[in-house]
């Protein structure tokens, strides 16, 4: 396995235990979102670090997008004052649609597979033009394009 | 009934992410009511026929979690 293939089992893995945690039965790009964030590789942290996001930060926004689609609906999640159902540690979480499409846009970004980078793979998520990550973004202050444009910065070679 | 009239978002993109919103949130819904519905002793045919569904597919569902948390779960 390559750097880049245990990288992306390590996401996957966590971003199962972020859906888990959720409820959801499907890991979505926004898990591995959260995901990442929760992993120690530099250069992804680092970019997501420079625009004020950290695991809590995309947490919380992604709690504000879930009770603001809500609110477009005219429904408030506070009214309903759910308390959190039990966990199952061994359900089966698949990938879902909107991380499937993020691991597509991540490894359409390179000619050659041994190019991959983890950067590729935040780079697949921040360029959804819609669904929760950028609803999620948006009402957390965050510009998409410019977070974009740093996640490429970083996968540019330094050479002009 | 507060929190519960729903109205028709007027932009496409606040639409579209209401009903995926509100998807997450009927399946949070499930999983406590269900849990709730169990613990208080509730069976799976009472349980599935309440939700709509069969009971294969709730207890399919939901027998797993509930074994794991250590829900004490009536027969069948």
């Amino acid at each position: 396995m390559t750097a880049f293939d245990t990288y992306l089992h390590t996401v996957i893995d966590q971003g199962t235990r972020e859906a888990r945690e959720d409820g959801s039965a499907a890991v979505e790009a926004h898990h591995l979102l959260l995901a990442i964030a929760a992993e120690r590789e530099t250069t992804t942290l680092g970019v997501l670090t420079s625009v004020g996001l950290d695991h809590q930060a995309i947490r919380d926004a992604l709690d504000r997008e879930f009770e603001h689609s809500l609110g477009a609906a005219g429904v408030s999640l506070a009214a309903f004052g759910l308390p959190r159902p039990s966990v199952d540690p061994g359900r089966s979480t698949q990938l879902g649609a909107s991380a499937r499409l993020a691991l597509e846009r991540g490894f359409s970004s390179v000619t050659r597979k041994k190019d991959l980078r983890p950067a590729h793979l935040l780079l697949g998520i921040v360029r959804a033009q819609v669904g929760t990550v950028p609803r999620a973004l948006a009402l957390a202050g965050v510009d998409q394009a410019d977070l974009t444009t740093r996640v490429l910065q970083t996968l540019t070679p330094e050479d002009d | 009934m507060s929190g519960a009239e729903i109205s028709v978002p007027q932009e496409p993109a606040d639409g579209l992410a209401a009903v995926a919103a509100l998807r997450r949130l009927a399946d949070q819904l499930e999983d406590t009511a269900v849990e709730q519905a169990m613990r208080a002793g509730w069976s799976w045919p009472q349980v599935a026929e309440a939700l709509g569904v069969t009971r294969q597919a709730v207890h399919k569902k939901h027998a797993p979690r509930l074994i794991a948390a250590g829900v004490k779960l009536r027969r069948r």
